[in-house]
């Protein structure tokens, strides 16, 4: 339920920035409340100077409505980034509850290669960094990864985009593919990404303007198909009537 | 070391002993995963031991096996089904060993807890579930969950692992072990008709991922078995990942799924998305046979709305029933030719909901009757609420409801009215109801050799552009490695023509058994879903080829790094597939059991045909024909039992496997075993 601030967590002490830091400083003061895991500061609350970060040239959109809940993208992030299938180290996650109501029933939980990176600003070794070769996407160096799980805490979202893997013991984190050594295509934030090729309802997609900053709402996207012309229904033949714009005929 | 895509370990489960163990799935890995370890298991489980006649599914004896395979959990599509294995209490007069499977997230997460399975022998003293996150697997006390509907007993379970809200609004990672986890665990488990041992309970997971046939749910309620919950941390290791997702890639791009509309759900790693999340009433519960099992033939009846049909959906799966047995009718029903003895519509499925119908309206049963209705209020029959008081009374065993219970078939037998199966009462074979199983006969052969309705939906051969020859032709390319006989697809039916070529032939024997052999091994043992494969034609590419032979051997060498052959696979189809036998054949499987209801026999049997226009060849050319009049002469299959038998090595005259064949296929052990309890074929 509710998630109250962690005010005052000890953990939070000693880092440059923190989750809650990041809350109060957008202006948004929030006691609690589901949402407050997803606060981030407005675009009217934010700032006035520009970040002092780069900002990332892609970003990972989704439709919450139109995923199918399938984990075919998780299963790709793995595939190609760790070469195992695996939920656990997906660098996207999607949860679905079943027997929750749609569209409540899913969640999506994706980097979103935010412009004030906690991860970056909190990342003790510089492992967490911006990767300015490839279009400031935010990346983690994991030969310069200490294991000390500070991106992890850092990350202001539920679930933390930041991932842990256990074996390695060391945290990792969307790259949009840019380093996915089993993806035979080309990654990157001008390139393509796993997740999205692999989506077969269109779910996914990748932008390259910054998605407004608000809430999920400019993550969590209308992606569906334009519904089909009236008359329409998909049947072969099928033409509408008395419609003067008939629908070019497909041979 | 284990093979990719194995996880390498099966959780084998004696609620009797309350005893956890783990077997080396490289003991079972020749019959490749799926339905073919369930076999394995359960020959060296209950058969090998001895000592038991195999007859009563409810003997704590008796094991119920969940098992996935090598492609579940690695992200190629259609891969995300588990298979149920086990005697089945459905099966009808005897229990045959049987099997069912369903959908969703349970075989992927199984897979990333590190098992590739479980079986479970024995009864627990009281209700208990088990729990399996990763290696930790604790039986725990589920007094409180029985008596809870399959929605309710998952909630429960959901809340043991976390408090956090897993909705839109986010749920946190969880720590499982030294792993960690977004996910609620996949859960499985039985609701009323499972718990109070009717015949056709079925198993539920999520919303309406099922498996009804068979009734194993039932099996779960006569060990006390509530729910087996799975929460995976691990991966499911592959031998080539860049191979992996190469394939899905080009098998998605040839041969695109369902253009899926916002709201669908899907298996985990499928792009087919052929379930709901949205659906009319309840969550995720729409989606088979469940959705339509309330819906009124018409005529007579009115059209069932779809709020009306939904919410018997939803009372379906809440209960754990198999909403094919207890069916109202199915999804449609097709006019009566006149002197047919169901009027004015045959029905798709003619189940209980329907047939006992009938026998109220004849005058044979009813309030004060010797066989009363009570407590079922038969003047609200065409209302909504009469679907949830008939499950009620089926699942509680309450009135008629006691004798429904067991099943159409058994309730026609208690009634004294087995012979309705000749006219009436369209149970094909083994006591299920039929479903679209004529004029397709691979279909009706397939349920007659083996113990349930086979669910034969892949076989449909159309073209809009391919002449009748070109299709046969290029379906029987595909049909390795006996490939290149188009006959097996020649639905002729009358005459001479029907014994060469045609539907009493040895070459609809050889097809069947293809069929037979492929099914067992690609679709129930790999788990590729039926809704998919086998695909022997596909209008999406230009030469009218399907996916099938290409497509299986590309993913499994992808995921296992063996050179697998497509007739590997069904050689060891075959071998499961004998097996299997050898267990029927110890069950009292002979011959002349292998007969089909007599309605199958008289003309109108493929009156409920979901597209009966079929390949017939006339002697000299091929075309396409409406076999929507087809009905088999008894001769006939008669003489196709004898070119089946050959083809398959067994005895011509009990239809027992044969030394020989069983030899071949590695399998000496039970063929000492069948010969010692005189069950083995001679020559
Ligand atoms: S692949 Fe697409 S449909 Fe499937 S879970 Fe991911 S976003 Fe949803």
């Amino acid at each position: 339920m509710a998630r109250a601030p962690k005010a005052g967590n000890e953990k939070e002490q000693g880092k440059k920035y923190s989750r809650r830091h990041f809350v109060a400083g957008g202006g948004v003061v929030l006691a609690g409340g589901a949402l407050s895991s997803y606060a981030a500061p407005t675009a009217a609350a934010a700032p006035a100077k520009a970040s002092d970060y780069p900002q990332s040239t892609a970003y990972l959109v989704y439709d919450s409505r139109q995923c199918a809940g399938c984990q075919s993208c998780m299963l790709a992030c793995s595939l190609v980034h760790e070469g195992e299938a695996s939920l656990s180290l997906s660098r996207i996650q999607v949860t679905r509850s079943v027997l929750t109501r749609y569209p409540y029933d899913i969640q999506i939980a994706v980097c979103r290669q935010c412009p004030e990176p906690l991860c970056v600003a909190n990342c003790p070794t510089g492992a967490c960094h911006i990767d300015i070769a490839n279009g400031n996407v935010r990346r983690t160096d994991e030969s310069r990864c200490i294991g000390c799980q500070t991106c992890l805490e850092s990350c202001p979202f539920t679930p933390h985009r930041t991932v842990w893997k256990p074996d390695a013991s060391k945290a990792t984190k969307c790259d949009l593919c840019t380093d996915a050594p089993y993806f035979s295509k080309p990654g990157g934030p001008s390139g393509q990404q796993a997740c999205v090729v692999t989506c077969p309802m269109g779910a996914l997609k990748v932008v390259h303007e910054l998605p407004s900053q608000t809430d999920i709402g400019g993550y969590d996207v209308n992606l569906a198909p334009p519904p089909p012309p009236p008359g329409q229904f998909g049947f072969p033949g099928a033409k509408p009537k008395g419609s003067a714009k008939s629908a070019p005929e497909k041979l | 070391m284990t093979t990719p895509g194995y996880a390498g370990k099966i959780l084998k489960v004696d609620l009797t002993g309350k005893k956890v163990e783990s077997i080396d799935t490289s003991k079972y890995e020749a019959f490749g995963g799926g339905y073919g370890m369930g076999v394995a298991l359960f020959w060296d489980l209950c058969v090998a031991p001895g000592g038991w006649d195999l007859q009563d599914p409810f003997d704590p004896r008796n094991i119920v096996s969940l098992m996935t395979g090598p492609l579940a959990g690695t992200g190629l599509p259609y891969t995300g089904r588990t298979n149920v294995s086990g005697l089945s209490p459905q099966a009808w007069p005897i229990c045959w060993f049987s099997r069912s499977n369903f959908g969703g997230s349970f075989s992927a997460t199984l897979k990333m807890a590190g098992w590739d399975g479980v079986v479970v022998q024995g009864k627990a003293e009281s209700p208990i579930y088990i729990n399996i996150a990763d290696d930790r697997v604790t039986l725990e006390d589920a007094q409180s969950l029985w008596g809870l509907n399959t929605w309710e007993t998952q909630e429960e379970i959901y809340k043991t692992y976390s408090s956090k809200n897993h909705g839109r609004y986010g749920s946190e990672w969880q720590k499982i072990g030294d792993n960690y986890t977004t996910m609620l665990p996949s859960i499985v488990t039985i609701g009323m008709a499972g718990e109070n041992k009717t015949r056709i309970g079925s198993l539920i997971h999520g919303g309406g991922s099922g498996a009804g046939q068979g009734g194993f749910g039932s099996v779960f309620g006569s060990k006390n078995l509530k729910a087996i919950a799975v929460i995976g941390t691990g991966s499911v290791k592959v031998a080539d990942a860049r191979a992996v997702r190469d394939a899905r890639e080009w098998y998605s791009t040839k041969f695109p799924g369902r253009a899926s509309s916002t709201g669908s759900a899907a298996c985990t790693g499928c792009n087919r998305a052929c379930r709901k999340r949205d659906a009319t009433l309840g969550k995720d519960s729409d989606g088979c046979t469940e959705s339509i099992w309330y819906n009124l033939p018409s005529p007579p009846f009115e059209r069932t709305s779809t709020r009306d049909r939904s919410r018997a959906a939803d009372i379906a799966q809440k209960y754990g029933i198999n909403a094919f047995d207890i069916c109202f009718g199915g999804p449609m029903a097709f006019p009566s030719p006149p002197d047919h003895p169901i009027q004015p519509a045959v029905p798709a499925h003619t189940g209980s909901g329907w047939y006992f119908k009938q026998l109220y309206d004849m005058g044979i049963i009813g309030p004060g009757k010797e066989i009363d209705t009570a407590p079922l209020p038969m003047e609200m029959y065409d209302q909504v609420e009469f679907a949830e008081a008939y499950a009620t009374a089926i699942c509680k065993r309450v009135g008629i409801g006691d004798l429904l219970a067991e099943g159409v078939a058994r309730f026609a037998e208690a009634v004294g009215r087995i012979s309705d199966m000749d006219t009436i009462l369209r149970c094909p074979a083994w006591g299920f109801v039929d479903h679209w199983t004529m004029p397709s006969v691979e279909w009706a052969y397939g349920n007659l050799m083996d113990s349930r309705d086979i669910n034969n939906h892949d076989m449909s051969l159309n073209s809009r552009t391919m002449t009748c020859e070109e299709v046969v032709k290029t379906a029987a390319s595909g049909t390795l490695p006996c490939e290149g006989d188009a006959f097996m697809f020649d639905y002729s039916w009358q005459g001479e023509q029907a014994f060469e070529t045609g539907v009493y032939s040895r070459h609809k024997a050889e097809f069947v058994a293809w069929r037979q052999h492929y099914a067992t091994f690609y679709k129930e043992s790999m788990l590729l879903c039926d809704w998919a494969f086998a695909n022997l034609m596909s209008m999406a590419s230009p030469d009218g080829k399907g996916a099938t032979p290409e497509t299986e051997p590309l993913f499994l060498k992808a995921v296992t790094g063996k050179d697998f052959k497509f007739a590997d696979g069904i050689e060891t189809g075959r071998k499961i597939w004998n097996l299997k036998r050898a267990i029927f054949s110890l069950q009292g499987r002979h011959r002349d059991m292998e007969k089909f209801a007599g309605f199958m026999c008289r003309p109108g049997a493929s009156k409920a045909a979901l597209g009966g226009r079929l390949p017939v060849y006339d002697g000299t050319k091929w075309e396409f024909q409406d076999c929507t009049d087809m009905y088999l002469d008894e001769q006939g299959v008669e003489h196709w039992k004898t070119a089946f038998y050959d083809v398959e090595g067994w005895d011509n005259m009990t239809g027992y496997p044969k030394r020989k064949t069983l030899e071949d296929l590695g399998l000496k052990h039970v063929a000492d075993l069948l010969q010692a309890r005189n069950k083995l074929g001679s020559g």
